[in-house]
């Protein structure tokens, strides 16, 4: 039964790392940027799903403009950072989007003040008892969810109609897409609003599971979603659903086995090394 | 806050200036990190510290001159601490110095100010080698391991819950409590049945408390900070799991309650800061820090204005600005602070007794004190 | 002096770090995210070798020896995965190198090594030792950028097939590169422990990674003055700009994204334009 239990939270980890780590290989898939400051957004939508709630009392209302409000400032920062660097090397823009991202950690710092926001009544508390002693917390069957409704529609968009087959022809091809009259700065547009809506209600769902938001909140998530997406093969979006989970249930097996050995991030870390040595395109990655 | 403690710091640094002509200000250091990762503690400290200063100011200063405190950034960074340091002591010309940060840029400091023989007192950093950095180094909280073995006899005495499971937060905090846990559990009959390993950025906690579930213990003895302790306890809530939690003075922060909030009822920890304390030094500053900052206080805050109290009473006993006087007059502290009644022994470690706190409605209260001077006996070498 | 003597120092042991990491990154083209683990391989080797009583000089060879043989092990990884899938795979040996040294018991674990002792050059020679050192990284650096292996390394971070099509033995040019700049590191790790006297694991991490390469990208990537001018410059910043007070790591990082977005090629590429520009004019 614990295997199961362990099991379950590595999902449940391994969902809110699928939900940061997509934005992040769609802007990689259309743009080759490494988009640290994504994690950025994630903290953002975080912090805006916390005040929104404790001022209407509404997850639902709260979820919603957290993830808009994030999606376009995601879109900004394509507009303001990434679109002037798109033709440098690209440690330019890695390196400008680090520096996003410390400077976000600031500022959330300096507006919010150092000790973090929590609800006030907190959401969600509480579990159900499924069958002898497998339990399940309501806000993790929330994020397990979520997940699979989000990209669900996603997966749906994607394929069923026109504004994602030209996504779609735009990562696979701009050149040609761009002969078909694809209008590109829209689809990337489009990419940045929809990666940066998924990361914010990741962090809604995150601060939903911890009941604290904090200005460094992002940090981890800036890291390990960079090793998820490249375990994932770099730009493939199957990859990265994999390779999410698979750091997700490692870590959650890992803290309780191997935690004596090497800590959790040391442990996702090893396992990246790892398979890119036996893999070097990554799990789903093209040759 | 952070605009707020800003402005607070720059009135403070008028108010000094506009002091009467007579009076020269005595100027002692204080590094703390106020920006980057351990900005909520170094802004308790700085807060802690500055209300003390007003306070000895407020009271005469010493012997009649005006205590200034000249604060620097360390950002908890030993690489930042090492030139704070030579600049407190050579360009700022101050006579001693307190640490309002955290273990590693404390450790680092320390060397400094013991090799130019300035007197420095760590308020809050618990790593063991600090003091032995000298005998101008001292601290005013207990070590890891004190708290530890103090933990270990709340746990199987006091309460009388004997099969623990120990959560570790992987820092120096962590690693030095759950030793000194585990090297007194037996003592008092308490068996260690698991031990789990956390990092410092976690805070979701889902397999751990799994596996707690399945381990059944009587007693989680949970080392970590508000931030950490906060989301750990609210999901072992959620969980459904009503074990007794045994926290530490990391968790010794309104902020915990305000995390974890009705599931933090019930939780205990070992810390040196007396809500319920009698003691008209420690009711006295638990109620101005309130008035000064608009929030409650904390053990970090707590530590902060001790270490300053201290240094003062010594500057004062020792009547000059000799480095070395106010040295020995600090070793010979016995002080009654907002911490406990505080005395240090050889090596520059205190000895006070140990605070057990409860969460009762929501705020942080007196559930016993631990005082057994042998368990608590801090290391002399 | 004091005060002065550890900034100089501080300063120096930057520069010999960022060039260390410029000898890969600038001129062989292979990205690092993880360069802060060879200077710790470095400053730990110094820290419990010295704890064990050996004198410090006898410890940089050691520790250059240590970081530089990670270094080849890096450098092996770095011939299987190429541009960002490098980039990842060295930020995950520093953590791996972070998680690992967490859990050793003789380097201190959480506690780290501290009680270094102090070397017997004094304050004033440890600071000339480094000033040495990183002068002399830097004449070499130079002289490799002219010879016959700089250019290799550059037709390598430029286009690495055609250079194997030319004929260049590219895996060996990227090890050696990457063995010189690690070993390099481990020095300047040695003259960290030796300098703060106190090493932990937190002071080797992806953060220090982060910035050591933020020196060499601001410096201009590949340029000896420039990564050398920025490492002094960024070192030291943090304490120089203590009067912004709350907001110093705003403007820190507020100006390294200025940089990147309006000047891309770094302090060098700056001063190469504005030398042109006013050729032009006289």
């Amino acid at each position: 039964m614990l295997y199961l239990e362990l099991l379950l939270q590595g999902i449940v980890q391994g969902s809110i790392y699928a939900l940061i780590a997509l934005g992040l290989t769609l802007v990689y898939g259309l743009l080759r940027i490494l988009h640290v400051a994504h994690a950025a957004l994630f903290t953002l939508g975080a912090y805006l799903g916390v005040i929104v709630t404790n001022a209407t009392g509404s997850l639902v209302l709260a979820t919603a403009v957290s993830m808009v409000v994030t999606g376009v400032v995601g879109m900004a920062v394509y507009k303001l950072a990434y679109e002037p660097l798109l033709g440098k090397p690209p440690f330019i823009a890695l390196i400008a989007s680090i520096a996003m991202f410390i400077a976000s950690e600031e500022i959330f710092r300096i507006i919010f003040g150092p000790y973090g926001l929590s609800y006030t009544n907190p959401p969600l508390q509480g579990y159900y008892e499924i069958f002898g002693g497998f339990y399940l917390k309501y806000g993790e069957m929330l994020v397990i969810g979520l997940s699979i409704v989000m990209l669900s529609i996603l997966g749906w968009l994607s394929g069923n109609t026109r504004l994602g087959v030209s996504w779609r022809a735009t990562v696979t091809d701009p050149s040609m897409a761009r002969a078909f009259g694809i209008n590109i700065q829209n689809v990337r547009y489009l990419n940045f609003f929809i990666g940066s809506a998924l990361a914010a209600a990741a962090g809604v769902l995150v601060a939903l599971l911890n009941n604290l938001v904090e200005p460094t909140m992002g940090s981890v998530a800036s890291y390990k979603a960079l090793a998820i997406i490249v375990l994932g093969g770099l730009g493939s979006i199957r990859g990265t659903l994999v390779a999410a989970m698979a750091i997700g249930i490692i870590e959650s097996f890992g803290t309780i086995y191997l935690g004596h050995i090497l800590g959790r991030d040391a442990l996702a870390f090893a396992f990246l090394i790892l398979v890119l040595m036996v893999r070097p395109q990554g799990l789903l990655g093209a040759k | 806050m952070t605009l707020k403690s800003k402005l607070l710091g720059a009135a403070i640094s008028v108010g000094l200036m506009a002091a009467p002509a007579f009076a020269e200000n005595v100027k002692i250091g204080f590094n703390v990190p106020l920006t980057g990762f351990a900005a909520a503690d170094g802004e308790s400290a700085l807060n802690g510290a500055q209300l003390a200063v007003e306070q000895v100011n407020a009271a005469g200063g010493i012997n009649g001159d005006m205590l200034e405190l000249v604060v620097y950034d360390d950002q908890a960074s030993p690489k930042e601490a090492v030139p704070i340091a030579q600049k407190l002591i050579e360009k700022d010309g101050v006579v001693a110095a307190v640490s309002g940060s955290y273990s590693g840029s404390t450790r680092a400091a320390a060397g400094i100010f013991q090799e130019a023989g300035v007197p420095y007192i760590s308020a809050y950093a618990i790593h063991p080698d600090i003091t032995r950095a000298g005998n101008y180094v001292f601290r005013t909280s207990f070590v890891g391991e004190v708290q530890g073995r103090a933990g270990a006899k709340l746990a199987g005495e006091n309460l009388g819950l004997k099969r623990a499971v120990i959560l570790t937060i992987k820092n120096d905090f962590g690693q030095s409590l759950a030793a000194g846990f585990k090297e007194a559990a037996a003592k008092f009959g308490v068996e260690v049945i698991g031990e789990y390993e956390y990092s410092i950025k976690d805070r979701q906690f889902g397999p751990i408390v799994s596996k707690i579930r399945s381990d059944n213990p009587d007693v989680i003895y949970a080392t970590g900070y508000f931030f950490t302790a906060g989301p750990l306890v609210s999901q072992l809530r959620a969980a459904g799991i009503t074990t007794t939690v045994i926290g530490q003075e990391g968790y010794d922060s309104q902020h915990y309650i305000e995390i974890a909030g009705p599931a933090a009822e019930g939780t205990i920890i070992t810390t040196s800061l007396d809500r319920d304390s009698s003691a008209a030094e420690t009711q006295d500053f638990i109620k101005t820090f309130e008035a000064k900052t608009g929030h409650k206080s904390d053990m970090v805050a707590a530590s902060g204005h001790t270490a300053i109290k201290v240094l003062a009473a010594a500057m004062k006993v020792a009547g000059t600005t000799d480095k070395a006087a106010i040295r020995d007059a600090i070793a010979a502290t016995n002080l009654v602070a907002s911490t406990g009644t505080i005395s240090f022994n050889a090596l520059g470690e205190v000895q006070k007794s140990v605070q057990v706190q409860i969460v009762k409605d929501g705020n942080w209260h007196h559930f016993a004190v631990i005082d057994d001077a042998a368990l608590l006996a801090p290391p002399t070498e | 002096m004091a005060y002065e003597i550890t900034l100089i120092t501080s300063m120096a042991i930057s520069v010999l770090f960022a060039l260390s990491l410029n000898f890969i990154t600038g001129f062989c083209g292979q990205i690092s995210l993880g360069h802060a683990a060879f200077m710790g391989v470095g400053a730990y080797t110094t820290a419990a070798m010295m704890k064990a009583g050996v004198p410090f000089i006898a410890t940089i060879p050691v520790a250059a020896v240590l970081a530089g043989c990670l270094g080849v092990l890096v450098g092996i990884a770095s011939l299987r995965v190429r541009h960002d899938f490098l980039a990842i795979t060295t930020m995950g040996v520093v953590f791996l190198f972070v998680g690992i040294v967490r859990q050793q018991d003789f380097l201190g674990g959480e506690i780290g090594i501290s009680g270094i002792q102090a070397s017997s050059f004094g304050r004033i020679g440890f600071m000339a030792f480094c000033l040495l050192l990183a002068a002399a990284f830097a004449v070499f650096s130079l002289v490799i950028k002219r010879s016959w292996m700089g250019f290799v390394f550059d037709s390598i971070a430029d286009n690495e097939d055609v250079s194997r099509v030319l004929g260049i033995d590219v895996s060996k040019y990227k090890l050696i590169a990457f063995v010189v700049g690690t070993a390099a590191a481990g020095v300047a790790g040695s003259l960290y422990a030796q300098q703060f006297r106190f090493v932990g694991p937190d002071s080797f991490g992806f953060v220090e990674s982060v910035s050591v390469l933020a020196m060499v990208i601001v410096g201009g990537i590949g340029s000896v003055w420039g990564v050398a001018v920025a490492a002094a410059g960024l070192s030291v910043m943090p304490l120089m700009i203590q009067f912004v007070d709350d907001y110093k790591i705003l403007v820190y990082s507020a100006l390294l994204f200025s940089m990147m977005r309006w000047a891309p090629d770094g302090l060098a590429g700056i001063v190469n334009r504005s030398v042109k520009r006013i050729r032009r004019r006289s």
